[in-house]
């Protein structure tokens, strides 16, 4: 074919246009335009692959420049919801500055007392008092009350405000001073969490034990300490 | 250097952090080099940055041997990131569904997208262009300039600036090859 034809015109332009979108000087709608025709048509997407082979010996153009070294870490918070596990032993995690700081925060918002009203909620058992404990994280992504009753050894977990992806569990954990925190268990997926404490961590909850709550992978910690983000904890006091 | 990054975003397609975090420290200047050029303010790249890192470890798997570079790979990652943020925040006209001012051509091009050995480099055939012209496209790519800001840094009317780099698109691609 010598003469220009709608069909060859057609192919010199997306040839023009797949260039335009490699250089970068396209619109935000017309980027996104490009892209949909990036997923479906081969050819195009070959074209727009050439270029950017073509083009990328700019890319010398570009000096490095060193990313602080906070850039890291919050990519790898965003990836993996946590720190690394391997470096952060689980004692270290507990004993970090900024938990206790974290839990200091807490406690001023679990001064926030629920009332004697729920203290009607249970008959104070003659072995020992109901406790409750408000679990608050700052930035608030879930609040939950704690409530535990250590004659039939139940606690009741109740999210208040639980918008947690689904692909999370959120496991609850047990902390006495500056012992390693002992999980207490998996809290439901939905509605009113309640654990049944096994009869060998009921001694253990008393007035002044910290209750925290991390998000997990799906089904709780995979190696028997906390790996993701502490969301929310809380001091047990007598009601 | 591109084998040793080819084999670490393999690794890291298969969920390594290990690899991730050495590709992080490998590449991590270029890519956050380029943020900040387009993006020219420090806190907007390293948002860019962690976006761009995050699209990396998801997209590790569709990172094909051999197909392109390693390092022009991230960097079109990167790039993509930086030019589609300081588009949202500097909009600018749409063009593709207009009329497009191509030259006519001497002969059709080969209808063929295939992408083969490139007789050429880039670099011979920017020089076959209009030094201006040339510069733009450079501009337009390491800055992530728009029409309009081309046009303005040109001192050239809009339409002018839009013939300019859509025929040296053509010019260059006619280049590469011959």
């Amino acid at each position: 074919m010598t003469t220009p034809t709608p069909e060859g015109r057609d192919f010199r332009r997306d040839e023009v246009i797949a260039g335009e979108y490699v250089l970068g000087v396209l619109s935000a709608d017309d980027r996104r335009k490009v892209e949909a025709r990036l997923a479906s048509d081969r050819n195009f997407a070959a074209m727009v692959d050439r270029w950017q082979s073509n083009l990328s010996s700019f890319d010398e153009g570009y000096d490095p420049v060193v990313p602080p070294p906070r850039a890291f870490s919050a990519i790898e918070q965003r990836l993996f919801d946590t720190l690394r596990p391997e470096p952060v032993p689980s004692r270290g995690l507990w004993h970090s500055l900024a938990l206790w700081r974290g839990l200091a925060l807490a406690s001023l918002a679990a001064l926030m007392v629920m009332g004697a009203s729920m203290a009607g909620l249970f008959e104070a058992p003659s072995t020992g008092a109901s406790l409750i404990a408000e679990l608050a994280g700052k930035g608030s992504a879930v609040d939950l009350v704690a409530r535990f009753d250590p004659s039939s050894g139940r606690l009741k977990v109740t999210p208040v405000a639980a918008n947690q992806a689904e692909q999370k569990s959120l496991e609850l954990w047990l902390i006495n001073g500056s012992n390693p925190a002992i999980s207490l268990g998996v809290l439901p997926q939905t509605g009113e969490g309640e654990i049944a404490i096994p009869s060998t961590f009921r001694s253990r909850i008393s007035a002044g034990s910290v209750l925290a709550i991390s998000v997990e992978p799906l089904g709780g910690s995979p190696t028997g300490v906390a790996t993701g983000p502490i969301i929310a904890l809380g001091k047990a006091r007598n009601l | 250097m591109d084998e040793d990054i080819a084999g670490l975003l393999g690794r890291v397609s298969l969920g390594d952090r290990d690899a991730f975090a050495e590709l992080y420290r490998q590449t991590s200047p270029k890519l956050f080099g380029i943020c900040l050029r387009i993006l020219a303010n420090r806190g907007e790249a390293e948002e860019a940055l962690q976006e761009i890192y995050v699209k990396i470890w998801q997209r590790a798997g569709r990172f094909v041997q051999g197909q392109a570079a390693a390092s022009s790979w991230l960097a079109a990652i990167a790039r993509n990131q930086a030019i589609d943020i300081i588009r949202a925040r500097k909009p600018a006209a749409n063009v593709i569904d207009e009329a497009y001012d191509l030259a006519d051509p001497a002969a059709d091009p080969e209808k063929s997208a295939v992408v083969r050995a490139e007789g050429r480099r880039i670099d011979a055939c920017m020089e076959e262009l209009e030094k201006d012209r040339a510069d733009a496209v450079r501009r337009a790519y390491v800055e992530g300039l728009s029409y309009q800001e081309l046009a303005d840094v040109f001192a050239v009317p809009l339409n002018t600036m839009r013939t300019w780099l859509r025929r040296s698109l053509l010019k260059l691609r006619e280049c590469m090859e011959r």
